[in-house]
């Protein structure tokens, strides 16, 4: 896990990381949050509307944007103000994501952070974009 | 810039963090005048100011405004 403190930041640092989607983070995040939508969970339906596979959970894949900030940029001194996300292309169960974030802005007064951030597939498609601010423990 | 046209662009910034595009601000208005007016979209009127002026901010300076006009006040003294 990185500790970036607030003295360590600037403008353009940038982290990534990988994750693998798998059927059984699709199931437990039906567990999770409910979410019987058929097109999460029924291949034949997916098909029906379009989609070589049943589509994985948006905000399945959204929540690595919360590894990235939380693990990754800043890491452990991390605590999360808001995310806005736009998605942009379907992910199915065996792709491969690649989550990059990249400091934008950082207001220095309160000590805010605003990160850039995205995330490809295996194709490097990109799936989702974000703007995501943060504040830090840790001067 | 004068003190009207950083008026105007303040009202843009106020707008569109609270998404009322038909929000109307005055010298007196403070975060008792707008109920999402809370720390968390103080922090993002001060960075949407602070990227649309290309200013910056001092924390003590920011503690010590009561109101928009206040905070027009200096940005004032700094874009001048």
């Amino acid at each position: 896990m990185n500790e970036y403190k607030f003295s360590d930041i600037y403008v353009g640092l940038t982290e990534s990381f990988e994750a693998k989607i798998t059927s059984e983070m699709q199931d437990r995040f039906l567990k999770i949050c409910g979410d019987i939508n058929p097109l999460h969970i029924e291949e034949e339906y997916a098909r029906q509307n379009g989609f070589a596979y049943r589509v994985v959970y948006g905000l399945l894949t959204s929540s690595f944007y919360s590894t990235l900030v939380g693990v990754y940029l800043p890491g452990k001194y991390c605590i999360l103000h808001g995310i806005d996300i736009q998605f942009s292309a379907p992910v199915f169960i065996g792709d491969v994501l690649k989550v990059t974030g990249k400091i934008i802005y950082i207001n220095d007064a309160y000590k805010q952070l605003e990160i850039k951030a995205f995330i490809t597939n295996q194709n490097n498609k990109k799936i989702s974009k974000s703007i995501i601010k943060t504040g830090l423990l840790h001067e | 810039m004068n003190r009207d046209e950083i008026f105007s662009g303040v009202q843009e910034i106020f707008r569109d963090i609270f998404d009322e595009d038909d929000l109307i601000i005055e010298y007196s208005t403070n975060s008792d005048s707008i109920e999402d007016w809370d720390s968390l979209n103080h922090i993002n009127l001060v960075s949407a100011i602070e990227k649309e002026f290309k200013i910056k901010f001092a924390l003590g300076e920011l503690l010590t405004l009561k109101d928009v006009g206040a905070m027009i006040d200096l940005m004032l003294v700094k874009l001048k």
